[in-house]
């Protein structure tokens, strides 16, 4: 289809239509990224008018305070395990969506499943505060139906903050695995099933691989944000919310540590494009 | 091996009727072709062999051990479908060895049957390729490979040669009768196409709103239909209609018509007789006539197709156009406009008793 | 057929669980910002003044107001461009496109977090500084993507022979653009700019590091709110801003099918 564009083509055309976008990129997020790099070097800010010379001093303190690197492993230990909560509830409900659900309730169902994710994240975060915390909704729900006095106080806890995260991310998972599922067709389900093998074993052989890219797809764009969060816990996990991502927000508007505050940013950047890069084969594979 | 036996099987969906009490027996080895237009019922009664789909009554048997509570995985069917359904994931010979591997067959077995199946069907080199690194042709054969390996009792075949162009299907359709022959397996051929039936199957059924029209051995469909549906679904026929006068009919005009002896039915009824277009002889007089072909009508030709080795004529008569195939010996050529004499034998005509 | 049966019916349940779990906490958030208990004590009284203390709260106003001009502007500025550039992507062949196509990806895909601090740091380091000026600059970059990307899906959908159809019957490249390509893809323009404005109306993060205290948008003045302690106020202005930006995505999905087929 393109090629048969590409004569009348070139740069030179393209140039003017792609320029405008192409700078606003570099100007608000590649330049930005540079400097952080940069500025991640320096002992002080050159703006601040203190005295700045090159060092790796900010990388010295990741590495040699322990703290940096257990928060680091806690944020990461996080994004596993909410991404394998959104895995285990999201892939069922979009295979349920994409293969036993048929026509129009299905359309509807799936825009009811996504469209919290594209809502305020902020918001959906805050309103588990009134389901959570000691006296809450699911605290009054609970005692009024059973028999004896329990108290249900998350609110604060790392449970709270896995509770928060799947919720904001969990539609994300259904909507890349959906994509996937719907795209298998249904005879080679029928296929497996004809030449004996059962439900569970068309599952595991045949639907499970194809849709491995939708699962990747949906994890890595789980895991990424949710190691670097840190409004979730702060709102929800209190005391027990210390994450990296905390740490690093905590540079930049409390501290005002900026140099150490791009180091460990940078690093957590690191981190995400060697994520990202073993992640890249399985979604290149199929598509 | 073994046969299939469907026997009252009725399915609805909704209020629509897919299968309206279905009674057919597959013989053992046999080539059965079911045919039908589109919505007919065919792919239904096929997947209700396969146990895609259960029967809301009937009985449903292979090898005389009833199976209509048994879901597919159990039945030890193999199926060819309409797209083939090859797994993407899966080489060529993952695919052929995918039944053998999930009823946990040991490696060594495996490999040797998925390396007998790929030769059976001429792709023994191919085994490592990807399924989207194959022509129409070799995935086809990748599918049914795939579906024999396991040596299942009934094979079954769900439209498969439709995604063929017409010079490919022809030689699939040597190939799968070819295959078919030299392991004897059942099999069951679902199909739209009247040439594909005739030519490849054993038996024929035929199938309408969910209904088996008629069954039985090609040649015997084609030459004594039983319905005026039968008659112009499986081949082409001129059908008149009239009241029976025993052995023949009586046309709204007073002509008579003659049919084979043996068919009778009651004077008086309503009634039609089919006739074959490549057995009527057309002339352009009265003169040429033979002893046999008592049955001659007058007619004007509108007409002509030419179509290299035969011509078809298409002949005006009181209020009804006619077809005629001629064979192009080069005799004679009839133009448009001209008065011709039809002549055909009372053994070309079938009688029909109205629906 | 039996089993078949019990799955669906395992499977619609399943469902209304996950439809519970995703929208059951909304539902109660909402439900108190019309409870007149501040401390969120049952049982439930109906009451609509914390919508109308809302109303005197000068500083989430002007907060709200903020947004809503940044989302608009952001959202204008977005169409144009992504829409400028998804054509050219799409249009002509040269060197370095799949370059350029996969540099939409790292705004997407990089936590914002870490674009937002990297802003901060350049903005502040290059004399940009902070504010809303600040703020709308970064919305714009943080969209621009996913409208590139909206756009360039419906253009795929798009026959190039229409083009070369419409040049056949004397019309110029102008003319091409405006009268036969720009009405196809009019439906993912509309798409993209519906996601711009919702990427930029709901952007917490990067606004965060962006913002002063006199120059704030409704997200980073709720945080600070919820940070002091909750109230029904917020509750109520909460649930204003899921029922607007729900209301949104709706719309978007008038315009984008995010399920792909059909």
């Amino acid at each position: 289809m393109a090629a048969a564009t590409a004569s009348r083509s070139g740069l030179r055309s393209a140039l003017p239509l792609l320029a405008p976008a192409y700078l606003w990129l570099t100007v608000a997020i590649f330049l930005p990224l540079s400097a952080m790099v940069f500025f991640s070097f320096m002992t002080e800010l050159p703006l601040s008018g203190k005295p700045w010379t090159f060092t790796l001093g900010n990388y010295a303190a990741f590495f040699s305070q322990s703290l940096y690197l257990t928060l680091l492993l806690a944020s990461l230990r996080l994004g596993l395990e909410v991404t394998l909560w959104c895995i285990v509830i999201g892939y069922p409900a979009a295979y349920v969506l994409a293969k036993v659900l048929k026509g129009r309730s299905r359309e509807a169902i799936f825009l009811l499943v996504i469209l919290p994710f594209w809502s305020n994240g902020l918001v959906r975060i805050f309103s588990w505060a009134m389901v959570l915390r000691e006296g809450g909704i699911l605290d009054t729900a609970l005692n009024a139906v059973l028999p004896f006095k329990i108290n249900i106080d998350l609110m604060y806890s790392y449970p709270a903050v896995i509770i928060g995260l799947v919720h904001s991310y969990v539609p994300y998972m259904v909507l890349t695995c959906y994509l996937t599922l719907q795209a298998i067709d249904d005879s080679l389900i029928e296929a497996g099933r004809s030449l004996g093998a059962s439900r569970l074993q068309v599952l595991k052989r045949v639907i499970i691989p194809l849709s491995m890219p939708g699962l990747v797809a949906g994890a890595a764009l789980i895991f990424v944000p949710v190691v670097g969060s840190f409004m979730e816990p702060r709102i929800l996990g209190g005391r027990t919310g210390t994450f990296y991502g905390t740490v690093i927000e905590d540079q930049f508007v409390a501290v005002f540590n900026w140099p150490l505050g791009a180091a460990l940013s940078f690093i957590l950047l690191a981190v995400v494009l060697v994520i990202l890069a073993a992640a890249s084969p399985v979604l290149k594979r199929e598509a | 091996m073994a046969g299939v036996q469907v026997s009252n099987v009725s399915r609805s969906f909704g209020a629509h009727k897919a299968l309206d009490d279905v009674s057919i027996d597959f013989a053992d080895g046999g080539f059965y072709a079911l045919l039908g237009p589109s919505g007919s019922g065919k792919t239904t009664l096929l997947r209700q062999i396969a146990g895609f789909d259960f029967p809301d009554s009937g009985r449903i048997a292979i090898g005389g051990e009833s199976v209509e509570r048994v879901p597919v995985e159990k039945r030890r069917i193999g199926m060819v479908f309409q797209n083939y359904a090859l797994f993407p994931n899966m080489s060529v010979a993952d695919n052929v060895a995918f039944g053998l591997s999930v009823r946990g067959e040991a490696k060594a077995v495996i490999a040797a049957e998925v390396q007998g199946a790929l030769d059976l069907v001429q792709l023994g080199k191919l085994g490592g390729r990807r399924p989207h690194q194959l022509s129409g042709g070799q995935r086809q054969r990748v599918a049914l490979a795939r579906a024999i390996v396991t040596k299942p009792r009934v094979l079954l075949l769900d439209e498969p040669l439709g995604a063929l162009d017409k010079a490919l299907r022809v030689d699939m359709q040597i190939e799968l009768k070819r295959i078919q022959r030299e392991i004897g397996i059942t099999t069951i051929f679902v199909t739209h196409d009247q040439e594909e039936a005739l030519t490849m199957s054993d038996r024929i059924g035929i199938l309408r709103d969910g209904r088996l029209v008629q069954e039985g051995p090609p040649e015997e469909i084609y030459d004594r239909p039983k319905s005026e549906f039968a008659a112009t679904f499986l081949g082409d026929a001129n059908i008149f209609r009239g009241d029976a006068t025993g052995s023949g009919i009586l046309l709204a005009d007073g002509t008579a018509i003659a049919a084979g002896a043996g068919a009778t039915l009651a004077a008086g009824a309503k009634a039609s007789c089919a006739v074959r277009p490549e057995r009527i002889r057309i002339a352009t007089d009265a003169g040429v006539s033979n002893a046999t072909d008592t049955n001659v009508l007058k007619g004007q030709v509108s007409k002509r197709i030419f179509a290299g080795n035969n011509s078809t004529y298409f002949v005006d008569r009181a209020g009804q156009t006619l077809k005629v195939i001629v064979q192009n010996t080069g005799i004679e050529r009839l133009s448009e406009g001209q008065d011709v004499v039809l002549r055909w034998s009372p053994e070309s005509t079938v009688l029909i008793a109205a629906s | 057929m039996a089993t078949t049966r019990i799955l669906e019916w395992l499977g619609r349940l399943y469902i209304s669980v996950l439809l519970a779990f995703l929208y059951l906490p909304i539902i109660i958030m909402a439900l108190m910002s019309f409870n007149v208990s501040p401390f969120y004590q049952l049982p439930f009284e109906w009451t609509t003044e914390w919508y109308a203390s809302l109303w005197q709260n000068d500083q989430l106003i002007a907060a709200t107001w903020n947004s809503v001009e940044i989302a608009v502007i952001a959202t204008v500025i977005c169409t144009v461009l992504g829409s400028a550039a998804s054509l050219a992507l799409y249009r002509y062949e040269f060197r370095g496109k799949k370059f350029l196509q996969a540099l939409l990806f790292p705004p997407i895909a990089i936590p914002w977090l870490i674009t937002g601090t990297a802003m901060l740091i350049f903005f502040f380091g290059v004399g940009i500084g902070r504010g809303l000026h600040a703020i709308l600059l970064g919305h714009v970059a943080l969209a621009l993507p996913y409208v590139i990307v909206v756009v360039s899906a419906r253009l795929q959908t798009f026959a190039p022979e229409l083009e070369e159809a419409a040049r056949s019957l004397g019309a110029n490249q102008w003319q091409v653009t405006w009268r036969v390509t720009l009405p196809w893809i009019m439906p993912g323009v509309i798409a993209g700019g519906l996601f711009a404005f919702a990427v930029s109306f709901d952007q917490f993060v990067v606004s965060y590091f962006l913002a002063t205290p006199g120059q704030t948008t409704l997200p980073v003045e709720i945080y600070a709110a919820i940070r002091k302690g909750f109230t029904p106020e917020i509750n109520a202005v909460s649930t204003i801003i899921i029922v607007v930006s729900m209301a949104l995505m709706l719309l978007t999905a008038r315009f984008f099918k995010f399920g792909g087929e059909k």
